[in-house]
C-alpha cells in the first residue's frame, strides 16, 4: 500500500441512477448507491475513515486501506465463480425433430410445415449420429431438448435418441436429462407413459386466456387449441406430475397489454411461474407485423407485471417471474445462470448449441430461425462431415467468442450494468449485419438496461416484504421459510 | 455557462467545443457513441486546444430535441473522462483480478504495483 493516498480505489462503473444518487457496480458484481457529494469525496480521496460511506464502499469492496492481495483473491474468486458457465461447455443440446407441425401459429419463427411433409424429419440415422456428437461434449450436465415444429410427430425418432443416449451415458454416466418442447395436443396416454418412465420434462406454450391463445395459435385443422391443450394438459400432468411441466409464453401485441390476465391464466392452470419474454423478430414473427410493439411499451408492461406477481406473493399465492430472477440471482449473488442471452461471451455455442433436422449445427435456436429465413451465416458445421473439434472450434464460435465479450464491445465496456448482462450476437447480426451490434439502436440492449435498473429501483427501496419474495425465488424456497414465520404485514408499494 | 459550450450553427446543427486538455479523445469517442441513434456526429479538431463535436438530427429536427441531447453529452462525456482517469489508478488490478481469476498465482503480492 502507498502512503500517496489514504486507501486505494478498486475497479468500478458507474451510472448516473438519478438526479442526486450514483449506482456503483464492482468487477465482482457488487453494488453501492452513493450521493454524488459523497462521490466526489470518494474518487478524490477525501473521505475520512471512520465515515459509514468510507466503511461501506471498503466492506463492498470498491476500496481498500489494507492488505489488497486478499481483497483481489475474494474478487477474482467471485468473478471466476460468474464466469463458472464456461466450464459446462456445452451442457443444453435442443435437436430439430422435425419441422412438421399441426399448429400454423401467427408468429411461427421457424415456419413451420405441414404434417405430411416427412422430408423435415430427422432420421433415427442423423440422431444417432447427433448424440454421439452430444456425448463428445466435456460437460458432466447433458440436458437434451426435442424441438420443433411439433416433435411428437416424429415419435420413433424422439423414442430412438432418448434410448440411445441412456445407453450411452451407462459408460459416460453423465447427469443426463430430457425435455420435449410441445404445443401437448397430439400427447397420449401412451407416450406419457414412456416419458415417465424415461423421467422426460415438458415444455409448452401458453400465451394467456384462451381469447388470446386461440388468437395466435391456430390448428392447422381448425378448432380451438386453447381446449385441446387444456384437456392435455390435465393428462399429462396426472401421469408425470405436476412439477415436469413448464410452459413458455410469447408476447405479441394481443397478450402485451392483458399481461396480468395472462398470469391470472397461468396461476389458473397450476404454473408456478412465468418467463415474459419479448418476441423475436424470425419467420412469421418478423413478416407479420400487427403482432408487434415497441421494445419501451414492453418493458413498460413487463414491469406492470413484475408488480402484480409481487402483489399476488405478498398476498401468500407463490408465483415467479423468471426472467426477474435470472437477474436478481445475477445482482444479488455470485452465482452464475445458464440463460443463454445473459453471457460473455455469449452462451451460443457455449451454454447451448441446436441440431437441425439434417444434422447442421447452429449455435442458439435464433441461428437456426435466421437460417430458416435463408441466411446460414452461422451454420457450424453438419455432423455428418465435420469432426466435433471442427464444429465446435470452427470459424463461426471462434468469432462469437471472440466478439461477444461485453467487457469489449462499444457501448458495454464501460455500461455499469454489464457484469449482470450478456451479448446476443445473432440478434446483433440480424439488426446490423454486424455481430457486434450498435448498443444505442439495439431492443436487446434497450430492455435489459430498464429491466435492470428497475430491479434496482426495487432493490433499493429496500422493502422489507418485497425483498423477501425476491430471495424466496431466487433461493426456490416458501416465502414463510425466508421469513422464518407465517408474515402478517404487506408492502403497500406493490 | 453550458451555453459557452454549445454552439448553435444552424437550426438543426450544433457544435460542443471541449478542451483536449480536459477530455481525451476516448471519452469524446465514447460519450458520442451513445448519441449515434438519434445523431449524425461529426468530430474534428477546431485548434490545437479545442475539438469540436458536430451534431446533426437523423431524422426530422422537429423529432429531436438537440439541445438536450447536447447538454446530455455533456454529462456523458464528464463520466466517460472519470472512467478513464479511475482506470489509470486501477487498471492493472482489473486486469490482475480477471488473470487471477482464470489463473491462480501462486505469489499475488509480487505482481501488484499499485499507485
Amino acid at each position: 500500500m502507498s502512503n500517496k493516498y489514504p486507501y486505494q480505489i478498486l475497479p468500478f462503473k458507474h451510472v448516473r441512477f438519478n438526479d442526486h444518487e450514483l449506482l456503483l457496480v464492482n468487477e465482482a458484481g457488487d453494488f453501492y448507491f452513493i450521493s454524488i457529494d459523497d462521490f466526489d469525496k470518494f474518487i478524490g480521496y477525501g473521505l475520512p475513515k471512520k465515515n459509514d460511506v468510507f466503511l461501506d464502499l471498503k466492506s463492498n469492496h470498491f476500496l481498500i486501506d489494507t492488505n489488497i492481495a486478499e481483497v483481489i483473491d475474494l474478487l477474482s474468486t467471485k468473478y471466476r465463480t460468474r464466469k463458472r458457465f464456461l466450464n459446462q461447455f456445452t451442457s443444453l443440446h435442443m435437436m430439430v425433430i422435425t419441422y412438421r407441425c399441426n399448429h400454423k401459429c401467427r408468429y411461427c419463427q421457424v415456419s413451420s410445415e405441414d404434417s405430411g411433409s416427412y422430408r423435415w424429419d430427422m432420421s433415427p440415422e442423423t440422431a444417432r449420429r447427433i448424440v454421439d456428437y452430444i456425448f463428445c461434449s466435456p460437460s458432466d450436465e447433458i440436458k437434451i431438448e426435442f424441438q420443433g415444429g411439433e416433435p411428437l410427430l416424429n415419435w420413433e425418432t424422439v423414442k430412438e435418441t432418448i434410448e440411445y443416449a441412456e445407453q450411452k451415458n451407462k459408460k459416460s454416466r453423465k447427469a443426463l436429462e430430457f425435455v420435449v418442447s410441445t404445443n401437448l395436443t397430439l400427447i397420449d396416454r401412451n407416450k406419457l407413459d414412456y416419458l415417465k418412465f424415461h423421467n422426460v420434462y415438458i415444455s409448452t406454450s401458453l400465451d394467456g386466456p384462451k381469447s388470446i391463445h386461440d388468437k395466435n395459435r391456430l390448428l392447422r385443422t381448425g378448432g380451438s387449441s386453447y381446449d385441446l391443450f387444456i384437456k392435455k394438459l390435465e393428462l399429462t400432468r396426472n401421469i408425470l406430475g405436476p412439477d415436469k411441466v413448464s410452459a413458455l409464453m410469447t408476447t405479441t401485441k394481443d397478450n402485451l397489454y392483458r399481461i396480468t390476465d395472462v398470469v391470472d391464466e397461468y396461476i389458473k392452470l397450476g404454473f408456478d411461474g412465468v418467463f415474459f419474454r419479448a418476441l423475436n423478430p424470425y419467420g412469421l414473427a418478423a413478416k407479420n407485423e400487427s403482432l408487434h410493439y415497441p421494445i419501451e411499451e414492453f418493458v413498460k408492461s413487463f414491469k406492470e407485471g413484475l408488480k402484480y406477481i409481487i402483489r399476488l406473493n405478498l398476498k401468500g399465492i407463490r408465483f415467479v417471474e423468471y426472467y426477474s430472477t435470472l437477474l436478481l440471482s445475477r445482482i444479488l449473488t455470485h452465482f452464475p445462470t445458464g440463460f443463454v442471452d445473459l453471457q460473455s461471451p455469449s452462451g451460443a455455442g457455449i451454454c447451448g448449441v441446436i441440431y437441425d433436422y439434417n444434422g447442421d449445427v447452429y449455435p442458439s435456436d435464433e441461428a437456426r430461425m435466421l437460417a430458416r429465413m435463408g441466411d446460414k451465416r452461422f451454420l457450424m458445421g453438419n455432423v455428418f462431415k465435420d469432426t466435433y473439434y471442427e464444429i465446435f472450434h470452427g470459424k463461426v464460435m471462434t468469432e462469437i467468442v471472440e466478439k461477444s465479450c461485453v467487457e469489449t464491445m462499444p457501448g458495454c465496456a464501460t455500461c455499469a450494468f454489464q457484469i449482470y448482462c450478456g451479448a446476443d450476437p445473432i440478434r446483433n447480426y440480424l439488426e446490423t449485419k454486424d455481430i457486434v451490434g450498435h448498443r444505442p439502436t439495439s431492443d436487446f440492449c434497450k430492455k435489459n438496461k430498464e429491466i435492470i435498473k428497475f430491479l434496482f429501483e426495487i432493490i433499493k427501496d429496500n422493502d422489507e416484504d418485497v425483498q423477501d419474495v425476491l430471495w424466496s425465488w431466487i433461493t426456490k424456497r416458501d416465502l414463510k421459510e425466508i421469513r422464518g414465520e407465517s408474515f402478517s404485514r404487506y408492502s403497500n408499494q406493490y | 455557462m453550458i451555453k459557452d459550450i454549445i454552439i448553435k450553427i444552424e437550426d438543426n446543427k450544433l457544435l460542443i467545443v471541449l478542451k483536449k486538455e480536459l477530455y481525451e479523445k476516448d471519452a469524446v469517442f465514447s460519450a458520442a457513441y451513445k448519441f449515434t441513434d438519434k445523431c449524425v456526429i461529426l468530430i474534428e479538431p477546431i485548434d490545437p486546444f479545442s475539438i469540436g463535436v458536430y451534431f446533426k438530427p437523423k431524422s426530422d429536427p422537429k423529432d429531436v430535441d438537440l439541445e438536450k441531447i447536447a447538454e446530455d453529452y455533456c454529462n456523458e462525456v464528464l463520466d466517460q473522462q472519470i472512467r478513464l482517469d479511475l482506470e489509470k489508478r486501477y487498471g492493472n488490478i482489473r486486469e490482475l483480478i480477471v488473470r487471477h481469476a482464470f489463473l491462480p498465482i501462486s505469489n499475488l503480492k509480487d505482481k501488484i504495483e499499485i499507485e
